[in-house]
């Protein structure tokens, strides 16, 4: 009577082992594979991040030992009015670059689309500012902005406006420079907004014809809500750009007039490199990066939500 | 899942960035690492890091060549390190006590902040003092104990365009008042006084401490520096700030100097092309002139910062740097040669050649400089009672980068002398111990 269900058992035993062992192997086989990528990800982004983190709790110039000092740098960092100023500009460069360079991009992507004669060559004029390095484009615009005889100040002599000295003096230089960002980046939004207009399926535009939609209703009740995903990822790129910018501020002005220009990242540059605070340096670091985590975040969060409403099912 | 894996992407991308500065490190003290030191077929090895490119760099290599003569046992291994990227390799190096044997470095504050963490050896014994020019000896000189010896030596003079001049009949002015005259003949006739490029803020520098040291005298720098009584927010300080404001507001200087960099060269253009007349800066700008407008050199000459009335500096006191200062890293495992290398790196010979065919001048003595212009600037050296070493080079980093900044500052009429004065002495408080 007793060995039917002991088969039984022993069956389900066996069941169970071999379920176990062929979750192991598949766990290994997933882990090989993974490996790879999770160590160079522990190795270049955990481990730096964590380090960071660490260097910022020490006052420290780089060499030898450091010195414990707890969150002694973060209290400096909160009082110190170059840090604040940094952070102001750089809310300055993630406003522009979300509501000028994005739009832009859109206006220059829609453009390309418009039956104009001879389009298909703008599309790479708009394009080419992208395609130049940044020191290079650094030296073009200063050479541009010359106080005395840079070219922008010969095209507004026409208009009759005086010479501006415009990276020189502390409420202009910030604006010019974000006049050449918008230039270098505003074509890289192009690219995005034109891939995705192509994706959207023309029967949609058929469809709202037949119904009598005029060109502005198209653009705002079938473009731009299937666009959005895309704006959403522009502007993830953009903020969290913008918050690390550093390359063409530190190559037009190096964060000067009076540091009228001062970003985060050259204001964390000049207390590693130049004042060997490598700890104040590393609590800078680790302020963006939270910054940039907390931005990322809530757009993430807010593009769920939208999701979630169904709008438009995209 | 997906969105987690998007977040963290993103913060790959963006700590790559702030992280690169823990990365850079390690990778080259491991490349420094390498044949350091170690006997090559049993030869022994020197290691020389120096920043010169071209005729300089071959003037060294001639030098290594005759130390190698003399040692057959001895190979040295030179590198050259671009400029940039020298001051950051060395720390690194000096950190990890890998340093090489002989390296460059510009005396004053920043070799001294190696010394005090014992990384230099001390070459007092090794060195004849009477071999050089005392005031450039003195600035790899610290408590008595020699730790480099200067083989080039730099100053800053007012150049001028004699052509300008003299077709509106003026003289090199001597004194602050005749200087302004100058500048007031200059403006009538549209031309700007004086070229300025300060983006990168050293080049206005100068003028900071030429006012100072005419003002106060060089004294005040040293007392302040060496916390003996006075400081960075001194009468002389605030002084020195009114006199550059004074310019400023005259429009002396060409219109927005603080936004236009040195090195791409549009503030020495204002002076070839004749849009400007004058401009404060070290000797080596007659190497730039050389370069890149050789006719501009006929039409080039100089005169010394003026004095100040009532002001207790004169025009004997100059502003100097060194450079090249060699020295001996502590970590050598043959100091000794190293000693000699150092010294046949600042021999009377090395020495000859560099003044004659680099155009600079040589902080050893006696060296008489063969070319007309270098001449000028050698007597002027020969008058001088007090050299002043650059501040930036002198102070420590962080209260050098400040003083930059301040001065910047005053000179765009962003600050008051007042407000940078104080903030200078709060910050060398704070650093100066």
């Amino acid at each position: 009577m007793d060995t039917p269900i002991k088969v039984a058992e022993s069956k389900t035993v066996v069941k169970q082992a071999s379920r176990t062992h062929k979750k192991l192997k598949n766990a290994l086989t997933i882990g090989a594979f993974v490996a790879p990528a999770i160590i160079i990800y522990a190795v270049y982004v955990l481990f730096p991040i964590i380090s960071t983190l660490m260097y910022s709790f020490y006052k420290w110039d780089g060499m030898g030992v450091g010195v414990f000092i707890g969150l002694q740098n973060y209290v400096d960092l909160f009082k110190d009015a170059i840090f604040w100023r940094a952070l102001t500009n750089n809310t300055w460069v993630v406003l522009t670059s979300v509501f000028a360079q994005i739009p832009l991009g859109l206006i220059m992507a829609l453009m390309l689309f418009a039956p104009i004669k001879g389009i298909k060559f703008f599309s790479s004029v708009y394009f080419f500012p992208f395609l130049m390095s940044t020191v290079a484009i650094g030296l073009l615009w200063v050479l541009m902005f010359d106080p005395i005889n840079g070219i922008i100040n010969s095209i507004i002599n026409l208009f009759g406006v005086e010479n501006i000295s415009w990276l020189s003096e502390t409420n202009t230089a910030l604006f010019a420079v974000l006049l050449v960002i918008v230039w270098q980046f505003a074509p890289f939004y192009m690219i995005l907004f034109k891939a995705a207009i192509v994706g959207i399926p023309d029967e949609l535009y058929e469809a709202a014809e037949i119904d009598g939609a005029n060109p502005f209703q198209k653009f705002f009740h079938i473009t731009l809500p299937l666009l959005m995903p895309t704006i959403v990822s522009s502007s993830i790129l953009a903020i969290v750009g913008s918050l690390k910018a550093f390359d063409i501020f530190y190559i037009m002005t190096g964060g000067g007039p009076n540091h009228g220009t001062e970003l985060l990242g050259t204001y964390m540059f000049k207390q590693a490199f130049i004042n060997f605070n490598m700890g104040y340096a590393s609590a800078i670091a680790f302020v963006m990066f939270f910054l940039a985590l907390a931005v990322t975040i809530i757009i993430q969060v807010m593009d769920h939500l939208r999701k979630k409403k169904g709008a438009y099912g995209v | 899942m997906k969105k987690l894996l998007s977040v963290f992407t993103i913060m790959a991308v963006l700590l790559l960035t702030a992280c690169g500065l823990n990365g850079g490190g390690s990778t080259e003290q491991a490349a420094s690492d390498s044949g350091k030191t170690e006997s090559n077929g049993g030869k022994k090895t020197l290691e020389f890091w120096h920043i010169d490119p071209g005729e300089r760099e071959k003037v060294y290599e001639e030098a290594v060549a005759r130390f190698e003569e003399k040692h057959p046992d001895v190979e040295v291994k030179m590198l050259q390190i671009p400029n940039d990227a020298y001051k950051q390799k060395l720390s690194v190096a000096m950190s990890g006590n890998k340093a090489p044997d002989v390296f460059h470095s510009w005396g004053g504050g920043w070799l001294k902040n190696f010394v005090d963490q014992g990384k230099v050896y001390d070459i007092t014994e090794t060195t004849d003092k009477s071999h050089f020019n005392e005031l450039a000896l003195n600035n790899a000189t610290y408590d008595g104990k020699v730790y480099g010896v200067p083989l080039g030596l730099s100053m800053d003079v007012v150049f001028y365009n004699k052509e300008i001049f003299d077709k509106y009949g003026l003289t090199p002015p001597k004194t602050y008042d005749e200087w302004l005259s100058v500048i007031d003949t200059l403006k009538e006739n549209n031309i700007i006084p004086i070229a300025l490029a300060n983006q990168t803020k050293w080049p206005g520098a100068y003028y900071f401490m030429n006012f100072a040291s005419r003002i106060a005298g060089p004294e005040l720098f040293e007392s302040a520096f060496n916390r003996e009584g006075r400081g960075f927010d001194d009468p002389g300080y605030v002084e020195a700030g009114k006199y550059i404001q004074d310019l400023v507001k005259r429009d002396a200087f060409n219109p927005g100097f603080n936004g236009v960099p040195y090195d791409e060269g549009q503030g020495r253009q204002l002076l070839y092309t004749g849009q400007a007349a004058m401009m404060d800066m070290t000797i080596s700008f007659v190497n730039n002139v050389r370069e890149e407008a050789p006719e501009f050199e006929e039409k080039l000459d100089f005169f010394l910062f003026p004095t100040i009335p009532g002001g207790k500096g004169d025009q004997t006191h100059v502003g100097a740097n060194t450079g090249p200062v060699w020295s001996v890293a502590q970590n050598s495992k043959n100091p000794d040669l190293a000693a000699e290398l150092v010294n046949e790196l600042a021999s009377t010979e090395t020495a000859q050649n560099y003044t004659d065919r680099t155009g600079a001048l040589t902080g050893v003595k006696d060296i008489v400089p063969a070319d007309e212009f270098t001449k000028r600037f050698y007597d002027v050296l020969e008058q001088a009672t007090h050299l002043q070493m650059p501040y930036d080079q002198t102070l420590p980093p962080e209260l050098a980068e400040l003083h930059k900044d301040t001065t910047q500052a005053i000179f765009g009429l962003d600050m008051t002398p007042e407000e940078a004065a104080q903030k200078m002495e709060e910050k060398a408080k704070e650093v100066l111990k």
